[in-house]
C-alpha cells in the first residue's frame, strides 16, 4: 500500500535543490526565457511523467513508486558558460541519493540524468544544453 | 446478485489474506460459502500484489498404456490447486507482508487466501488454503524493490462461491 504523491512538492523542492546546487546561477521554473538575459547563463526547468503505476484489485492505495523526470535547460551567452553549468549540474546530482530541498524536502533515493544535447539560437543568442533528470521517489 | 456476468478486466482482481500470525483456516465448506469468504475479502487483509498470477486448479491426468495396444489412454484425476508465485511492491512494514515473510520461515501456517474479481456490483470469490513457500527481495535499481512470494495450496481445499 503506499500513498499518491503530491506534485506540488515535486516542484518546491527540485526548484530549491536546483537552487541550491547552481548558487548564484538563476534558476526558473517554466519563465519565459526570450525575456533572459543573464550574460553569465541561466536554468530553467520543467516537470513530466509524475506516475506511480497502478497493481491490481480495486483499492487505490496499491501503487509502485514514482520516478518523474524534469527537464533542465540551461542557457548561456558562451558555450563555455553553458557547459560548466551543466557540469555542476552532473557533478552534483547525477547519482545523487539524499534530500531535495533541505531538511524539510523530500528523501530522493536515486537521481538519474541524462545529458540530452546541446544547441544554439541564434535569434536569441543563447547556447543551449537539456538534460532531463529522472528522481526515483520511495512512498 | 449473482456472478459477474461481464468479461472483467484482468485488473479487477485482488487477493486478500487472513489476518494474524497463527490462524485458523477455513473449513473445506466455508471456502465455499460466500459469508465466511466476504468476511476475509476486506482492505485491512489485502495483499497489495502487482498482479494475480494464474489461479485455480493445474491439470493432471493419469497416463495409461498397455502393451501392444494403438494408444495410450489419459485419465484426467483430481487435480491440484495451482501454486501461485505472487509479486508485491515491498514495503518492509507493510503488516500483511510481514505475515507472508513469516509463514515463509515457518513453513507449516495453513492460512486461508481469497481472490475476488468484481464488475463493480457482483462479486465471484475463489478461496483456498495454503502456506507460503518462498519470500525473496528483488531489488533491481530501475523500479520500486519487489516482494516475491509463492503460495503453495493444501489438496482439496479451496472453494468458489460470489454475493449471490
Amino acid at each position: 500500500m503506499t500513498t499518491q504523491q503530491n506534485p506540488t512538492r515535486y516542484v518546491e523542492v527540485i526548484q530549491a535543490q536546483l537552487q541550491s546546487v547552481l548558487g548564484n546561477i538563476p534558476v526558473y521554473a517554466l519563465m519565459n526565457r526570450n525575456y533572459a538575459t543573464e550574460g553569465s547563463g541561466f536554468v530553467t526547468w520543467q516537470l513530466r511523467n509524475v506516475h506511480q503505476p497502478v497493481y491490481t484489485g480495486t483499492t487505490q492505495s496499491v501503487k509502485g513508486i514514482d520516478r518523474p523526470t524534469f527537464q533542465i535547460s540551461v542557457f548561456a551567452q558562451r558555450a563555455n558558460a553553458a557547459l560548466t553549468i551543466s557540469n555542476t549540474i552532473l557533478q552534483s546530482l547525477h547519482g545523487y541519493s539524499g534530500m531535495y530541498g533541505g531538511s524539510g524536502g523530500i528523501y530522493v533515493a536515486k537521481t538519474d540524468i541524462l545529458w540530452l544535447y546541446n544547441s544554439y539560437d541564434d535569434k536569441l543568442g543563447l547556447y543551449q544544453i537539456f538534460l532531463d533528470a529522472t528522481i526515483d521517489i520511495p512512498t | 446478485m449473482a456472478l459477474p456476468n461481464k468479461v472483467l478486466p484482468g485488473f479487477s482482481a485482488a487477493l486478500y489474506c487472513q489476518p494474524t500470525s497463527s490462524p485458523t483456516p477455513l473449513t473445506t465448506s466455508a471456502l465455499s460459502t460466500v459469508a465466511s469468504v466476504a468476511a476475509i475479502a476486506v482492505s485491512g487483509n489485502l495483499l497489495p500484489v502487482e498482479a494475480i498470477p494464474a489461479f485455480g486448479q493445474d491439470d493432471a491426468v493419469a497416463s495409461f498404456a498397455i502393451a501392444g495396444s494403438r494408444q495410450s489412454d489419459k485419465i484426467p484425476v483430481q487435480a491440484a490447486p495451482t501454486s501461485m508465485t505472487i509479486t508485491a511492491a515491498w514495503n518492509p512494514a507493510d503488516s500483511q507482508l510481514l505475515l507472508m515473510r513469516e509463514d515463509a520461515k515457518s513453513g507449516v501456517i495453513d492460512r486461508t487466501f481469497v481472490i475476488s474479481a468484481t464488475d463493480g456490483t457482483n462479486i465471484v470469490y475463489y478461496a483456498f488454503n495454503g502456506r507460503v513457500g518462498e519470500f525473496k527481495i528483488d531489488s533491481a535499481p530501475g523500479a520500486e524493490a519487489k516482494c516475491i512470494f509463492s503460495v503453495h495450496p493444501r489438496g482439496n481445499q479451496y472453494g468458489w462461491s460470489n454475493n449471490a
